[in-house]
């Protein structure tokens, strides 16, 4: 008798979702299968990676080596993301509006909505809005970002059960896309979807944020509950939990300490530059074989590190 | 199945304040709405009541005991206000609840349960907390009924064992342990009855939406031979669940749990509500607040 070897069955399917528009627009999910079980069934669309800018200068915040590849342009967002396009062949631009934080530099949020105009202005890629997790000051970010990008079918990000509402309604209004975020909790998770589905808001324009803990601050647990969403995505026909995922990475991995902390002062953590770059790269790895189907990144030869993966296992 | 009434409780706003302030009345009228619900014993939750429990122990037991007749449950951590309670009962055998299965807690309450003769739960949480899977409660389970048979030379039939209820949207998955370790009760702890606390499967769900799912666990835990439970001496449909008054609701959630097909179109709204709160009770379809409406 010849081996056989154990085959999942799946009886349901990760819908697709098109980010942005024109000849540039991205179409993630779709798969029928765990991520890269491709032996299995159909994966017609390979996990992408998103690169990060932000709305403010972040050098005061950033490692070094974080820094470098970006040393000209990162007082620009516009010019930083048109950077990530052209120098990196960015497929996707997450715009951070670091500068709406109130409990920071608390810009106002017209400004803040100019920039990220001016953003999604300067590449042709898709944008996705990350704001600050702040309930108000999101929701009049995010109003007029819908506002004024009306047609970008960028992604409004992230929506919480606190403002779900205004922000969906947003969405609703200039036909844009939405990232349900929950506190890492699969069962949340399931709800903030239902209740995006009964304000009006279609499948076809929404992913799952599950949130995202970096490695050693808590990787497994966005990694449980992102398989947990997959399986009952694919094998318990879970229509409500069928949305492709994203895992905004790099924000998680450049803060920890070990990303930020230099050879001189850690010299048994190994290279400064190194560490911060596999940091990202291995959480970034890891969560797309739990199934994220966008990864947000921010370091160059972490980006190539995760790309040569993509494609070797594709 | 014997039904223990958890609501006589020091988290209780009314009853909490009624059990600092010694006031006999309120805690008697609900001793005697649990008798009349067809409670088979009220629970005394007094809490940890470090110091004062004694004290109170000592006065709660023939305040109650004066208006029902049925036995008590004493519920509290604190070991000299158990053997206040013991001392105290006249009527009936106590329950002491409970006995987790750690050696500081043996040692002192087993000694206790052998020498009053009184019924106890032994709660199946470890040294190391909760037990990870159906396993672990076995082996708790094993170590608690040779100790308190073998060493306190106790009845089995004084022993009830506890698995542990944990809530459906933070630990299913601990449901179904629990369900496996009842599989192999019989075998563990022969002649040993079991509870659990029931109520905890809805601590977290919305509060109009408790009941549904406490009764459907209830049948769930029912066909697994659970022989009592700690429960919510206001849900008299709970209560008429326990009473075999509901085979047909019960038949369909067993439907449910053997994973067979079930036809929701011809069904009454309240058998799509038990069909689809079984589901997620058995992890069959993921929780979420709204699970009834989709």
């Amino acid at each position: 008798m010849t081996f056989q070897p154990s085959k999942q069955v799946y009886s349901g399917k990760i819908r697709e979702v098109t980010l942005g528009s024109g000849d540039k627009a991205v179409t993630i999910g779709g798969r029928g299968v765990y991520a890269f079980h491709s032996f299995e069934g159909a994966m017609p669309n390979a996990p992408r990676i998103a690169m990060e800018v932000w709305d403010k200068d972040p050098s005061e915040d950033w490692a070094a080596a974080a820094k470098a590849p970006f040393g000209d342009v990162l007082a620009d967002p516009a010019a930083w993301a048109s950077k990530c396009v052209k120098e990196y062949g960015a497929e996707i631009i997450v715009v951070q509006t670091k500068s709406a934080d109130p409990n920071g530099d608390n810009r106002a949020a017209a400004d803040v909505a100019a920039t990220v105009k001016k953003v999604v202005d300067s590449v042709d890629v898709p944008v996705i809005v990350w704001g600050v997790a702040n309930h108000e000051k999101d929701t009049e970010v995010m109003k007029l970002v819908a506002e004024s990008c009306a047609g970008k079918k960028v992604a409004l990000s992230p929506v919480e059960e606190g403002d779900y509402k205004q922000i969906g309604a947003a969405s609703l209004g200039y036909n844009q896309l939405v990232v349900a975020s929950s506190p890492i909790d699969i069962n949340l998770a399931k709800q903030l979807n239902i209740l995006l589905g009964n304000l009006g808001v279609k499948a076809e324009n929404l992913l799952i944020d599950p949130t995202t803990g970096g490695l050693g601050y808590g990787l497994e647990y966005t990694y449980s509950v992102m398989e947990r969403a997959g399986q009952a995505a694919l094998t318990q026909e879970d229509e409500k939990l069928q949305q492709p995922m994203i895992a905004n990475v790099a924000n998680e991995t450049w803060k920890c300490k070990e990303s930020n902390l230099s050879t001189e002062d850690a010299p048994e953590l190994g290279d400064a530059a190194q560490r911060g770059i596999l940091m990202e790269a291995v959480t970034a790895v890891d969560l797309m074989l739990a199934g994220a189907d966008v990864v947000v990144m921010r370091h160059p030869e972490a980006i190539k590190l995760v790309r040569n993966y993509i494609a070797k296992m594709m | 199945m014997k039904l223990i009434g958890e609501n006589l409780n020091i988290m209780s706003k009314k009853y909490g304040a009624a059990l600092k302030a010694k006031e006999a009345k309120p805690l008697q009228e609900l001793a005697i709405e649990q008798a009349k619900a067809g409670m088979d014993y009220v629970d005394l939750n007094i809490g940890p009541a470090s110091k004062t429990g004694v004290d109170l122990m000592t006065w709660l037991v023939p305040v109650i005991e004066e208006v029902v007749d049925i036995p008590l449950a004493l519920d509290t951590s604190n070991v000299k206000a158990i053997e206040a309670g013991l001392k105290a009962c006249k009527k009936h055998r106590p329950l002491i609840n409970s006995i987790m299965v750690r050696p500081e807690r043996m040692e002192a309450l087993l000694p206790l349960a052998a020498q009053y003769d009184a019924e106890f739960v032994g709660l199946l949480w470890g040294p190391e907390g909760m037990p990870r899977d159906e396993n672990e409660r076995g082996a708790l389970c094993a170590e608690l009924v040779f100790k308190a048979t073998g060493e306190f030379g106790i009845k089995p039939e004084r022993i009830f064992v506890d698995p542990i209820q944990t809530p459906v949207n933070v630990q299913q998955i601990q449901i179904m342990s629990v369900l496996e370790f009842m599989k192999m009760f019989a075998d563990i702890a022969p002649g040993c009855r079991s509870t659990i606390g029931l109520s905890n499967v809805s601590n977290g769900p919305p509060d109009h939406l408790r009941p549904i799912l406490n009764q459907v666990m209830l049948i769930i835990l029912k066909r697994h031979g659970m022989y009592s439970a700690i429960v919510d001496t206001y849900d008299t449909m709970l209560h008429e669940i326990a009473r075999d008054k509901h085979p047909g609701l019960e038949a369909l959630v067993h439907k449910v749990e053997d994973g067979e097909a079930v036809d929701m179109t011809h069904l009454s709204d309240e058998e799509r509500s038990f069909v689809k709160t079984a589901k997620v009770i058995m992890g069959q379809a993921l929780y979420s607040d709204s699970w009834l409406e989709i």
